[in-house]
């Protein structure tokens, strides 16, 4: 059962900082609540003061331009971000994740920031915001500050969100010619959690060699892992079998997977290894418009 | 904890409650207002049996907060029909025998319902896509799909 | 396809629940609430098994909106169990005294103003356990060192169960070729929608009344008598939509019975209804089974001789595992004939869930296993896996020696439906294969372990002035569509229109007694009892019809669609609302009353009646990660006349959907006799997106026995899924699945085996 907690309604966000001020060792944010109503009810998370920000209309929103980059607001629904044509132009790899991620209705309330923020390893959209080099802002009644979402993430459900911060906005660099991200989960049942799965970005030179390339891991580790060693192997290179053999070797052995019910963790590396020749090789050819 | 006042409208009635704000959607709907056609299934947002419409988006009521819900426009499997008029996909639901327990059918309505409104000439792939956050035991889907396809393909326009 | 000649029987009719059920009406047990009403909460065993010292609940009942706690103690302790003829297997107190046998297993119950209140007096509730050794496997739990979990019963051994036939060594040395193998079958929750319900009220006036969400009132209503010391007449039970069953709702379950407790004790309405959690982890399962399988055949593929030993984990208690136990080896023999067959079965307690009875009950773990090893037989000795099987297969007449007689059997027109679809199929791409799979179930048991001494089943029909027809049944529709199954029939037979009947079930109160529905007797039973039922008011029309007609002696009489006439002059007739009114005018102002029973007499050792079915699954397999897809199927189905067409394809396409999750999906690990995945984010059901295009071809034929010659259907269909899903693995990959449900982490595992093996031979 849930506790009780006294509810708060902030208007704007200045005010939703201010609360968060006055109340942070005691307070709880809730935005879409998927994700946080079932731990509560579960009685895994108790607080006394619960602030909304559904209704900060002043957070819901997916801006671009060509110099700055996409801007998505935190309160901004995951469905919002499934249905918007500029983000099928410019990052159709979010749209693709999205699509697959939970179930419409969840997508229809659950908010991106409360994905992000919940901290789960096993989550789709933070592998692939690294991926594509995204940035997280952070606002306190004190101020902002925006750091790598690579390095958001501390630990098993930990982030580096302070008590009296609030996650803002996500803001992804600039779409470039010539780069493509693609991610897949595997799962026994589609749009189900994922058992483990790969993000790869691939950006190639004119002679179709790998200029840069970010790989990123879920399910994997406590937290979404980088790649670097497997990324190494790709860089200055052409695509061929056994680079791709060799970068997820390389791959695997950076994951520290754990054994549950759903896989072992040499499944779990069994699955990083193909999942990432896929994801390398699908964002490679999608770079290099080789299809 | 303080009690709040919430004003809610459901399947176009204004209610006027007074709750605990940890109240969820679901118990708002089923316990305090009494419609108990909205069904609930598990603990995990899982089954989609909990599945109601706030302003044409289709959610899962077990994991909303009612308060959340205020100012807005809620419907339920109950305000489906008009004047004791069965909507077009209750009436294909029958047609096509796309339940039999009947406990997973409210929320398949109410899903069924807001996704075509969203996507009115969908394929095979995106009905069952569209339907994929709720679990039928019972049907195997398959009937269901052909349901919304049904209504999808104008079979029951000007009912 | 041979012409309907049918009014009602095989048309396109609407569930006669639909607008309750498509509206938001249908009132379920979850939904009830009655006045002055507390709401329970059941305090579980955290502990496998273990004595119960003490239970404290004074600080409970300390705590605000608390009003009562009810424990073992506040029982008469009764051991109980639906094999009631055989009381050494009534073994399961509903709210255990002594000790505890499995986690979950209930040992208080509080009832309280909201649930909120009656979840937080659990935690004030001082259990005191002194832990025992326990034992969670049945090969662990049969040797001599391993804890005896209930007295008397040596080794733990619960129930054994022997089927023989013919001279079985005999048979084995006429082989040619002989095959052994050892199978793992896991077990399989319900997973209904609506989970364990009950709402019970205790009266000053010494009645009961029970809401219940089962698939049989009856059963709750003389089994509570039993465990409570009440009057059967004296319980009311009520359960008019019930949100799925599949086998797990027609025993007793700690909502039924705490719910019953705490009302005795406190006189007023008392509701418990489970948490998703609490259905996983305390009510009944699929039994898990291992198998020990040895067949003998000749080199052209005769089938001689089949040994079979199995192992079923009982868990905690019996349940209707001793069932489950006897239909897997009756049907581990299905649809084959054996010169020589032998079947040994153990029941063996453990410190886990109890196991009991689930959709198939014993027939899909049974078909897993033989339908495998046969095809593994067929490629071994390179023949046709269709034609092997077909030259083995059951033919009309057939006798089951000592075990069944087979009337209508239609399994060779399946083996040519499917053989066409393969053929049709024809060559596939790399990484999608075929799998076939036979199977059959019993139409109803001829069992009467339950010691009733009612009719199987009853109904009642009752005709009104206004010529509407009212249908009493004691037959449960849990959503497989038994009432309207029955509506059609009584329509069919009195020669009205389904929409001149109004169905009453559910309600022990007004219906007749009837087993309910479960071992898929009620399209046969009950629909026996009310095609009598039906014949019986009909004659009591026609009698008046043919005093009024006038028509010459070798003339008579018949209604169909609302019309009686003579059925050589069709257009001389009127209307059989006019005949009503005339009928209850001849009978001084009284309805017509039609009664009509069932009970199966001298139908061998298990069903009056088997369908039979061949089913071919396609699956796409990606090698690498071993995931399955499913892509399509077709079934070739044998239910002799279908009565209820939009209830078949809901049958055939819901079976599938939960067969496939046996064989691919629904994995149940426990560790410790903890269950891992007790909610529906780790314990997998198949949605929407992964079901294939499931298609039927029905094979007519027609069973004697049956009301129209109808047969069961939706349970069998259960039963070849899992094999068939198999077998096509083993067609596209060579490798041989020992244990289900298969995760795609054992397929790479054993194509990583297979591979090492060929790479040491070379």
């Amino acid at each position: 059962m849930i506790h009780d907690f006294t509810y708060l309604k902030p208007v704007t966000l200045q005010e939703a900082l201010s609360m968060l001020a006055d109340h942070k060792d005691e307070c709880k944010v809730i935005c879409g609540g998927q994700s946080l109503l079932i731990v509560m009810r579960q009685g895994l998370v108790v607080t006394d003061y619960l602030i909304d920000i559904k209704g900060l209309n002043e957070l819901n929103y997916i801006t671009y331009d060509e110099k700055q980059g996409l801007r998505m607001g935190a309160t901004t629904t995951h469905r919002t971000v499934e249905k918007s044509n500029l983000l099928k132009q410019k990052y159709p790899v979010l749209v693709a994740v999205e699509r697959k991620l939970a179930s419409a209705q969840v997508r229809n309330w659950g908010t991106i920031a409360g994905n992000l923020a919940h901290g789960d390893s096993s989550g789709d959209l933070a592998p692939t915001l690294i991926a594509l080099n995204a940035k997280i802002k952070l606002s306190s009644a004190k101020g902002s500050r925006v750091m790598p979402l690579e390095e958001f993430y501390t630990g098993l459900f930990e982030t580096a969100l302070n008590k009296d911060e609030l996650v803002v906005e996500i803001q992804v660099p600039p779409a470039r010619l010539l780069t493509a991200t693609a991610y897949k989960k595997f799962n026994l049942i589609e749009n189900d959690q994922g058992v483990a799965g790969v993000a790869a970005t691939v950006e190639v030179d004119q002679s179709r060699a790998c200029k840069d390339a970010r790989i990123v891991l879920s399910n994997a580790g406590v937290t979404p892992i980088r790649a670097k060693s497997g990324e190494k192997v790709l860089i200055g290179k052409k695509l061929s079998d056994a680079l791709l053999t060799e970068a997820a070797e390389a791959v695997a052995d950076e994951a520290d997977p754990v054994s549950d019910i759903h896989a072992s963790e040499e499944y779990r590396r069994h699955l990083i290894r193909v999942l990432t020749k896929r994801m390398v090789k699908q964002a490679w050819e999608q770079a290099a418009k080789l299809r | 904890m303080e009690k709040r006042e919430l004003r809610l409208t459901v399947n176009g009635q204004e209610y006027e409650l007074y709750i605990n704000p940890k109240t969820l959607l679901v118990e708002v709907i089923r316990d305090h207002i009494g419609l108990t056609g909205t069904k609930r299934g598990c603990e995990t947002v899982s089954c989609g049996a909990c599945t109601v419409i706030i302003d044409d988006i289709a959610v899962k009521s077990c994991s909303i907060l009612a308060v959340q819900a205020e100012g807005r426009q809620v419907r339920t499997v109950e305000g489906l029909e008009a004047n004791g008029k069965l909507a077009p996909l209750q009436k294909s639901f029958l047609d096509h025998g796309s339940y039999q327990c009947g406990f997973c059918t409210p929320g398949m309505l109410m899903m069924s319902e807001a996704f075509l409104k969203e996507n009115p000439t969908p394929t095979r792939e995106e009905i069952k896509e569209g339907i994929e956050g709720n679990i039928c035991r019972c049907t195997g889907y398959n009937s269901i799909v052909r349901a919304v396809e049904a209504v999808a393909k104008g079979d029951y326009k000007g009912e | 396809m041979t012409i309907n000649k049918y009014s009602v029987i095989n048309t396109h009719v609407h569930n006669v629940d639909g607008i309750a059920k498509v509206t938001g009406r249908a009132t379920y047990t979850f939904d009830v609430k009655l006045p002055g009403m507390l709401y329970g909460k059941i305090l579980r065993s955290p502990h496998p098994h273990a004595k119960i010292l003490n239970i404290d609940y004074s600080k409970a009942l300390q705590l605000p909106g608390v009003i009562g706690v009810v424990t073992g103690k506040d029982t008469l302790g009764v051991k109980q169990g639906i094999w009631r003829r055989f009381q050494d297997l009534c073994d399961e107190q509903m709210l255990t005294v002594e000790k505890v046998r499995y986690i979950g297993e209930p040992v208080a119950a509080v009832a309280a103003l909201t649930e909120e209140i009656a979840e937080q007096a659990l935690d004030l509730i001082d259990v005191e356990y002194e832990v025992l050794p326990s034992v969670f496997e049945p090969l662990d739990a049969i040797k001599k060192e391993a804890p005896e979990i209930h007295e008397g019963f040596e080794r733990n051994i619960n129930v054994t169960r022997h089927i023989e036939w013919g001279d079985v060594e005999a048979a084995f040395e006429e082989a040619d070729y002989i095959r052994e193998d050892w199978f793992k079958c896991g077990g399989q929750a319900h997973m209904c929608m609506e989970t364990r319900a009950a709402v019970s009220s205790y009266t000053p006036d010494g009645k009961l009344t029970v809401y219940h969400s089962t698939q049989a009132p009856y059963y709750m209503q003389t089994l509570l008598a039993g465990v409570l010391g009440l009057k059967e007449g004296n319980i009311r039970v009520i359960s008019h939509y019930v949100g799925g069953g599949f086998g797990g709702k027609f025993e007793l379950d700690g909502a039924i019975f705490c719910s019953a407790v705490l009302s005795m004790k406190l006189y007023r309405p008392v509701k418990i209804v489970f948490t998703r959690e609490e259905e996983f982890i305390a009510t009944k399962r699929r039994t898990p089974m291992s198998y020990y399988v040895r067949t003998g055949v000749k080199k052209d593929g005769t089938f001689c001789a089949r040994e079979a030993k199995v192992f079923t984990n009982g868990g905690a208690y019996t349940g209707m595992g001793a069932t489950a136990l006897y239909l897997t080896g009756f049907f581990h023999s299905f649809p084959y004939r054996w010169t020589g067959y032998r079947y040994d079965g153990y029941r063996v307690y453990t410190n886990t869930l109890p196991s009991s009875a689930m959709r198939g009950f014993g027939a899909p773990q049974a078909m897993w296993c033989s339908e495998q090893q046969i095809e593994w037989i067929a490629a071994d000795l390179g023949l046709d896996p269709i034609e092997m099987r077909r030259k083995n297969a059951h033919y009309p007449g057939y006798e089951v020696p000592g075990q069944a007689s087979i009337a209508s059997c239609g399994i060779d027109q399946c083996f040519d439906v499917i053989q066409k679809w393969v053929k049709d199929k024809g060559k596939l791409p790399g990484n999608r294969a075929i799998g076939i799979s036979a199977a059959g179930f019993m139409s109803g048991g001829i069992f009467n372990w339950f010691d009733t001494p009612y009719s199987f089943s009853s109904a009642v029909v009752t005709i009104n002035y206004d010529g509407t027809v009212e249908l009493y049944v004691g037959a449960q529709d849990i959503g497989q569509g038994s009432n309207t199954t029955l509506a059609i029939i009584c329509a069919e037979t009195l020669g009205v229109k389904i929409g001149d009947i109004k169905v009453h079930s559910g309600d022990t109160e007004h219906c007749p007694a009837d087993l309910g529905a479960w071992g898929s007797r009620q399209t046969l039973m009950a629909g026996n009892a009310v095609k009598m039922a039906a014949e019986d008011a009909k004659k009591q029309l026609l009698e008046i019809a043919y005093a009024q007609s006038g028509f010459n002696i070798v003339y008579d009489l018949d209604i169909k669609n609302r019309w009686v006439h003579a059925i050589d002059r069709p257009e001389r007739g009127y209307d059989y609302a006019e005949l009503v009114q005339k009928a209850i005018r001849g009978k001084e102002g009284q309805r017509i009353v039609g009664r009509g029973y069932y009970t199966p007499h001298r139908k061998g050792m298990i069903s009056p009646a088997y369908s039979y079915m061949l089913q071919g699954v396609e699956v796409e397999i990606d090698k690498e990660t071993g995931k399955i897809k499913l892509v399509d199927s077709l079934t070739a189905h044998d239910c002799g006349q279908p009565i209820n067409r939009l209830g078949l394809m809901g049958q055939l396409e819901g079976a599938f959907s939960m067969a496939a999750g046996y064989g691919y999906l629904e994995y149940m690990p426990y560790e410790d006799g903890k269950l891992m995945n007790p909610n529906l984010v780790d314990y997998k059901v198949i949605r929407a997106t992964e079901m294939p295009e499931v298609s039927v071809a029905e094979i007519d034929t027609y069973e004697p026995e049956g009301p129209y010659g109808a047969k069961e259907a939706g349970e069998g269909l259960t039963n070849p899924t899992a094999a068939a899903i198999s077998n096509a693995i083993f067609h596209a990959l060579g490798v041989q699945m020992k244990e289900c449900p298969i995760r795609p982490e054992m397929i790479v595992n054993a194509l990583k085996e297979k591979e090492t093996k060929e790479r040491e031979k070379k």
